[in-house]
């Protein structure tokens, strides 16, 4: 909350003042109403939608960076919701018939906000657009928030199970092969006993980069669970798949991570496996995946 | 006499399992003042080393940590730091057991002060060692997060022991959860859900492995250390604990609320008081002992139904299959292989 208060203070403080200007100058030009002349049914209108318009304007300041697009949407929301305030304000004061400008303060800044809106919302569109391209390694066509991982920028384990669900029809349709990919680390446990566990969590966000750095544009990584990766290989083979699998390890045993506190290099080693989809679903399918990273595991030497 | 620490007990040091959980959630950038609320804790007094939960609060804790963390892994990250742990004397019996055999024993000794919510029993037949795993005081929602974090413990534990991953089979009183991923990456793939028992199993090849870091002599003088520590608390285990050691002792004589109660040196409406609090009652009691007999002389010393219905002092053989059945929800034919 406080951070969110800091990045934003300019425009909440212009808006106040803004407001409380408004608010002023009814009060000094006009005279209050009487109690039976107030229409309770406008106030609740027009005040229930000016508290609406707030609460948007805050949900954006809290959901946003400071920037250009952010600025636009800020600009809009105030413009209409100061319009709709001063709308609710004339319910209460009674302005003298001469003057003309309280019109004005209650139309005028509606297309204004509107606009400035509207042109928000065409760059947050854009914006949008060069966010996806970087993300499309990470989330095809389909976007689910509460699918996120927590730890690292890519997909969970029930976005995955969703995603493999996809390519497995679209591989039918398209009679194209379709394998996954599994890349565990070895030993990742010890990472987080002797460096802690934020440690582990800035090794598992390396090895995600890394991972995406090495795959290609329509290939989608996920985070299944702990340190297990997994990657969905639209038509691949299982052979392709294989040597995909190898690259990754080979790019995992390259990798020089070091640690935030000292610096200190950590040798990381990936155990790998491959499964091309047969007849099964995508529960099967992840099965097979994790026998096969089994069976990998036994094979190495007794760890220290 | 106080028979066992029941749950609203106040023995659990704030910073040994607790700490633990909160550490998780603080590194998640989880709010302090959220995390203890409904506790009755205060950060200041657990990082002094003050602070004494119940199994109560604990478990508080952990449905806080749970929901306020919400990810699928919470429990078995909790589990992998859990065990040998920062508790004192117990934990360095176990750092210096040496054979895995050992360790096991040593937990299940000093089970208060290493796994003070869900109790561990170790078994032994001639291939395999069974380590199962009982509510010590009625943990309600969080069974499952405590079966995950103690099993994770247990393996990983094991696995530092022996350094080397050690081929554990699971069975889990419960049925299959969504996130079946998290159980592949931090326990392994033989995995069985639905089962009659919380329990893990190892080829007895495993457990007397030598350890040739460990020190007998540290581990020993640890042991008795933790045995004086146990003394002062005044009791062993969990008050359940207790009844379920009495009754699985005494599990061929008629047995009914009064007479352990009277074993037990309270009155009747004290002990069934007590059963409340820990939300069961004795009959559930009863029948968990017998059940576990049951199967263990099935299983294990593979009886057929009329020896285990003799041996239970089942009048016939039909009653006690209806009574088999109202235990496991199966027949004994129908049991699948659990041991062995």
């Amino acid at each position: 909350m406080k951070s969110f208060l800091r990045l934003h203070t300019w425009p909440l403080v212009c808006l106040a003042i803004a407001a409380n200007l408004g608010l002023q100058l009814y009060f000094a030009t006009g005279e209050l109403k009487e109690w039976a002349q107030i229409d309770w049914m406008d106030v609740a209108g027009e005040g229930g939608s000016a508290v609406l318009a707030l609460v948007w304007l805050v949900m954006l300041l809290r959901s946003r960076p400071a920037g250009r697009v952010t600025r636009l949407l800020t600009l809009g929301l105030a413009c209409i919701f100061f319009a709709w305030w001063m709308d609710t304000l004339d319910e209460f004061v009674q302005m003298p018939q001469q003057v003309a400008w309280d019109n004005w303060l209650e139309t005028a800044p509606m297309p204004v906000g509107l606009l400035l809106l509207t042109l928000g919302i065409y760059h947050l569109n854009q914006e949008q657009r060069a966010i996806s391209q970087q993300m499309s390694k990470r989330e095809k066509l389909f976007r689910e928030h509460r699918l996120f991982d927590k730890v690292t920028p890519l997909g969970a384990a029930e976005y995955l199970r969703q995603q493999i669900q996809h390519a497995l029809a679209e591989a039918l349709e398209n009679e194209q092969p379709l394998s996954l990919v599994a890349v565990d680390l070895d030993d990742f446990d010890a990472i987080n006993r002797r460096f802690g566990q934020n440690e582990g969590d800035a090794v598992l966000q390396a090895i995600a980069q890394l991972l995406m750095l090495n795959l290609r544009r329509q290939d989608l990584l996920c985070r299944l669970a702990g340190d297990r990766f997994v990657a969905v290989l639209p038509n691949t083979g299982e052979a392709q798949a294989r040597m995909i699998a190898d690259e990754l390890q080979q790019a995992v045993a390259s990798l020089a991570h070091r640690t935030g506190q000292h610096g200190e290099r950590l040798v990381l080693r990936a155990s790998t496996a491959a499964v091309m989809a047969l007849d099964d679903d995508s529960e099967q399918l992840l099965r097979r995946l994790n026998l096969g990273l089994a069976k990998a595991k036994q094979q190495l030497p007794r760890c220290a | 006499m106080v028979i066992g620490y029941e749950c609203d007990t106040r023995f659990i040091p704030a910073h040994h399992q607790p700490a633990l959980l909160i550490d998780l959630a603080l590194s998640r950038g989880i709010d302090s003042h959220r995390l203890l609320r409904g506790t009755g804790l205060f950060y200041a007094d657990i990082a002094e080393g003050r602070a004494k939960l119940s199994p109560e609060q604990f478990v508080t804790l952990i449905g806080n940590a749970q929901r306020l963390l919400d990810a699928d892994d919470s429990s078995f990250l909790f589990g992998q730091r859990l065990l040998p742990g920062h508790y004192g004397e117990a934990s360095h019996t176990l750092e210096n057991a040496c054979t895995l055999h050992q360790a096991l024993e040593r937990l299940q000794c000093f089970r208060a002060l290493l796994s003070p919510l869900l109790t561990p029993r170790l078994l032994l037949d001639d291939k395999q060692a069974y380590l199962y795993w009982l509510d010590s005081c009625g943990t309600g929602h969080s069974r499952i997060f405590l079966a995950e974090a103690c099993m994770t413990a247990v393996v990983a534990m094991s696995r530092r022991l022996s350094a080397e991953r050690l081929p554990w089979r699971f069975h889990f009183s419960y049925a299959k959860p969504r996130y079946i991923e998290q159980y592949w990456v931090h326990l392994g793939e033989e995995l069985t859900f639905d089962s009659q028992l919380t329990m893990m199993s190892l080829p007895r090849e495993y457990l007397h492995r030598p350890r040739p870091d460990a020190s007998a002599t540290a581990g020993q003088v640890a042991e008795l250390a933790s045995q004086t520590q146990l003394a002062s608390l005044g009791w062993q285990c969990s008050f359940l604990d207790r009844l379920y050691e009495y009754l699985q002792a005494n599990i061929r004589t008629p047995l009914n609320l009064e007479r352990v109660a009277l074993a037990f040196g309270m009155s009747p409406a004290t002990l069934k008081r007590k059963l409340q609090k820990h939300d069961t009652h004795f009959q559930e009691q009863l029948d968990l002992a017998r059940m576990h007999v049951a199967l263990y002389l099935y299983q294990v010393r593979g009886y057929g139904n009329d020896e285990v219905a003799a041996y239970l002092r089942f009048t016939d053989t039909t009653n006690f299959r209806r009574s088999f059945k109202r235990w496991t929800g199966m027949v004994p034919s129908g049991l699948r292989r659990l041991f062995g």
